[in-house]
């Protein structure tokens, strides 16, 4: 008869998220992604200096452009297929499934870890940039900017989820990633309305519009079928994790 | 010019039994539910069998997993890990299939042989994780007392990304015993450990038997079972080849014919002088010179410099052509 790991496995997820931070924290890439989130940071600065502080030219050139296509997802991505991916890389992964926990606290102490450093560092660059560009912009100033920022929680959580079942399945989440993101988001959903449903940055850019409607060229979604598919995605990629984790399988090894 | 004689080999102890005998299941420690049963277990890659169709049953104790490099032993382990299943056959573990079944980790310890661990941790730091993770009520206390029974304490505030090999393979134990498992299983634990290391890592190993816990280690070092393991599993190419007393396998490890390949001043009138001998059992001429087969390594030794001495042959090289482990278990494959 089997036991019951659940008990005492909600417990262990702050451990988990605890240990995962430390090691997603602890890599020289995470510099170089905070050096990347410091970009619209800095371009809102030469806007500003510029004169530039209306919505439209700063959500197109620098939210548009970067936040959220380029940023969002290279930082979630890495976050995300590295939450297990180093792990089964070297290892350690032992460590954390030899216990008596339930998978689904595992994938989700994991997930946890790396929503959140992908949400602080994404966030903070975009919160930043929009509050010293669009802060003479007045009241819908601060609604873009809001919006801008609930676009990259969204994101950052369907991206990491997605990736970080993925890498589950594949070694090569991260260049599957950094695929999708240019080939898929940044060229077929544009030239293709049809595929918006099938979109992470679809997913974000709609669910912003709930605050504000973002001048953004093709976003094509509502706030409600936004958020409704966002939170179809989560779910199902974090099960999918869960029940693959379950099957996690060791090499044998040399001997 | 060859001269066959047959071995002579070590008489079996009776818990003992070699292959392909070893296909039966081999019951050791009489408990009622064992610890540990394999049955007709095996487990494949596409074509490669990694291993064969092996059972055996294990209780308390410490018990020696076996093999050369390549052998299947860490397939076994982590079959029995619950980290493979088994392609045939059953793995139980304290009567329950440990695959897919989380729960049996309260009751297991896991070393592997992978030398990572989360090196930006302390030493306590890790073992207190592991604790926590097994759901202890006090898990500082329980991973002090783990770190000071394999004598870590004066290093368990350094990270340990600053340890030592063997300083590693102790945290890890440490790690894995945090929570009191009854079953212990350990890949290679002894990798990388000085002799004094390892004597103690042995001496906690039997420590722990003796409270009644199931231990399986493997290695591909025979002498490291020496001082732990009286049971012993060996294991080649994914069969059990020989399972039982360590000293009975040790024996007949030690008396198995010993090729041995001499070059001399005159081969063909040392092969004469050798052959008289009954240490001798099969002579060859071959280019690379003298090769002579003897089942006593010893007296062997003592024979072949009185007998080139008496022959009036100048002796240039003696060379044991098959002391690597690999031939010992292949020896015993063979038999």
């Amino acid at each position: 008869m089997r036991g019951n790991p659940g008990v005492g496995s909600i417990g262990a997820i702050p451990e988990i998220a605890r240990i995962t931070l430390r090691q997603l924290l602890g890599r020289r890439r995470t510099l170089l992604l905070v050096l990347l989130s410091t970009l619209p940071v800095l371009l809102a600065i030469a806007f500003r200096a510029g004169g530039e502080t209306a919505i439209e030219p700063f959500t197109r050139r620098v939210f548009d452009t970067i936040s959220i296509t380029i940023l969002l997802p290279l930082v979630a991505i890495l976050f995300g297929s590295g939450a297990f991916g180093a792990e089964i890389d070297d290892g350690t992964i032992v460590y954390l499934l030899a216990k008596p926990l339930s998978r689904w606290a595992v994938v989700a102490g994991k997930a946890l870890s790396a929503a959140a450093v992908a949400i602080l560092l994404t966030v903070a660059s975009t919160a930043l940039a929009g509050f010293i560009d669009l802060a003479p912009a007045g009241n819908d100033g601060v609604l873009a900017t809001e919006a801008q920022v609930l676009a990259m929680v969204v994101g950052s959580v369907c991206y990491v989820s997605l990736f970080l079942a993925l890498s589950l399945f594949t070694r090569r989440a991260l260049v599957i990633g950094v695929g999708y993101m240019l080939v898929w988001e940044g060229a077929l959903s544009v030239l293709l309305p049809g595929i918006a449903n099938l979109s992470i940055r679809q997913y974000a850019l709609g669910a912003s519009a709930a605050i504000y409607s973002l001048p953004v060229q093709e976003a094509r979604l509502s706030a409600e079928t936004g958020f409704i598919l966002a939170g179809v995605l989560v779910a199902a990629t974090l099960a999918i994790a869960t029940w693959r984790l379950m099957r996690f399988e060791l090499p044998g090894g040399a001997d | 010019m060859t001269a066959p004689r047959a071995p002579e080999v070590g008489a079996l102890a009776p818990s003992r039994e070699l292959a392909p005998e070893a296909n039966a299941p081999t019951t050791r420690a009489p408990a009622a539910s064992p610890a540990i049963e394999l049955v007709h277990a095996a487990r494949w890659y596409g074509n490669v069998v990694a291993v064969n169709d092996v059972s055996f049953t294990l209780g308390a104790g410490v018990t020696g997993l076996l093999g050369p490099n390549g052998a299947g032993k860490t397939t076994l382990l982590h079959m029995l890990a619950g980290f493979l299943a088994p392609s045939a056959g059953e793995v139980r573990v304290l009567g329950r299939m440990p695959h897919r079944d989380p729960s049996v980790y309260r009751q297991i310890g896991l070393v592997p042989e992978r030398e990572a661990v989360y090196s930006f941790l302390t030493g306590l730091e890790y073992v207190r994780f592991n604790a926590r993770l097994q759901g202890l009520p006090n898990a500082g206390g329980a991973a002090r007392a783990a770190i000071a029974r394999v004598g870590l304490e004066d290093a368990m505030d350094r990270p340990i990304g600053t340890y030592s090999k063997g300083m590693r393979q102790r945290v890890k134990v440490a790690g894995s015993l945090v929570h009191d498992p009854q079953v212990l299983l350990l890949d290679e634990p002894f990798n990388g450990m000085d002799p004094r290391q390892r004597i103690a890592m042995m001496d906690l190993l039997g420590e722990l038997a003796e409270a009644g816990r199931t231990i399986l280690f493997s290695s591909h070092v025979l002498e490291e079972v020496e001082r732990v393991g009286t049971e012993i599993l060996v294991m080649v190419a994914g069969r059990l080849a020989a399972s039982g007393d360590y000293h009975a396998i040790r024996a007949l490890m030690t008396d198995r014919p010993h090729t041995i390949t001499l070059r001399s001043s005159d081969d063909r009138r040392l092969a004469t002088a050798l052959m008289a001998d009954p240490a001798v059992f099969a002579v060859e001429l071959t280019e690379a010179g003298l090769s002579v087969q003897t089942a006593q390594l010893g007296a062997f030794r003592r024979l072949v410099a009185g007998a080139s001495r008496s022959a009036g042959v100048r002796l240039f090289e003696v060379v044991s052509a098959d002391e690597s482990l690999e031939h010992v278990f292949d020896y015993l494959v063979r038999r």
